[in-house]
């Protein structure tokens, strides 16, 4: 049995976000590895719709967290340090 | 040269480079069948990545999670195996493998997690209180917990209110969810983004700005 919970301004937040551009779950995974080695191996930006999705989805985020920390330290960072990177771009200032 | 004499069995503690694993990988014999194992071994790595990063994970024990790790690692393999046309070369071929041993991992392991657990698949009825520090955001944040609560009642179906209560008033993991479902991630995730979509036009409804929702019961 699950405890339920109030609403609170974080739960509002959570049943409000906004999900658009829409990226569905099938998408983020053929998307993953492209994005995210691409973002620790060029410093590049990810792209809005798996940005976002990664934000609203967090089995798909912790996913992502998860193959950043494998792959940063093939690419010349630490586990910490690709996490951080990815932490960093989903909320990066200007991403709609 | 044909593709079956291109590749020569590796040493014992060699792995393929990074642009013979399709071609290895389609190789008829023991070229094919030793590629496949370091496939594995790359897949049980993920896996067990995977697993020893999910929160809760301990309370099954290590024997369970290196269970989880290897039937996760073989599921993976075949996953990956059967979609090797979807690998365009457009990132390594280990970081495209290990997204599969990551995925099979982190489903497993929340069924695991989730295996002897209820789901209350109930409406918002129960009183529901804001936080708040003072009386004036006490009465704007009630105004507003009542607002949502209604949208939760009012604006969505059963089945949107039933995946939203479940993902993100009860915390219960979307892929748990799909399988008490009997759907998937990827349609409940499609379900969650629709009923987000009519709550904040039911709220907007009522009067409240996207602002609104996130500062009256904070301030």
């Amino acid at each position: 049995m699950t405890e339920h919970r109030s609403i609170d301004s974080e739960l509002i937040e959570a049943l409000t976000a906004a999900g658009d551009p829409y990226l569905s779950c099938d998408d983020c995974f053929e998307q993953t590895d492209v994005a995210v080695e691409s973002l620790l191996a060029t410093d590049g930006h990810l792209d809005d719709p798996f940005r976002v999705h990664l934000l609203r989805c967090p089995a798909c985020h912790d996913e992502a967290v998860s193959l950043a920390e494998l792959i940063g330290p093939e690419l010349g960072l630490t586990p910490t340090e690709a996490t951080a990177r990815l932490d960093a771009e989903l909320v990066r200032e200007g991403a709609p | 040269m044909t593709a079956a004499g291109r590749y020569r069995l590796l040493g014992p503690d060699s792995v393929p480079a990074d642009d013979e694993w399709i071609g290895r990988l389609r190789t008829p014999g023991p070229v094919r069948d030793q590629a496949v194992q370091h496939l594995h071994a790359l897949m049980l790595r993920a896996a067990r990545h995977r697993v020893s990063r999910m929160p809760d994970g301990a309370a099954l024990g290590a024997v369970r999670r290196d269970e989880i790790a290897h039937a996760a690692a073989d599921e993976a393999t075949l996953s990956a195996l059967g979609r090797l046309d979807s690998f365009e070369g457009r990132s390594r071929f280990t970081t495209w493998a290990y997204k599969f041993g990551i995925l099979c991992a982190g489903v497993e392991m929340r069924r695991a997690l989730w295996r002897d657990r209820d789901v209350r698949w109930h409406d918002v009825s129960e009183p529901l209180e804001p936080a708040a520090t003072s009386p004036e955001s006490f009465v704007e944040g009630r105004d507003l917990a009542a607002a949502v609560r209604d949208g939760l009642t009012q604006a969505l179906t059963d089945h949107q209110r039933r995946v939203v209560v479940a993902l993100l008033v009860d915390g219960v993991p979307i892929d748990v969810v799909a399988d008490r479902l009997g759907s998937n991630r990827n349609a409940i995730y499609k379900t969650l983004h629709d009923a987000r979509r009519r709550l904040r036009t039911h709220l907007e409804e009522q009067g409240f700005t996207r602002e609104a929702t996130t500062t009256e019961v904070t301030r």
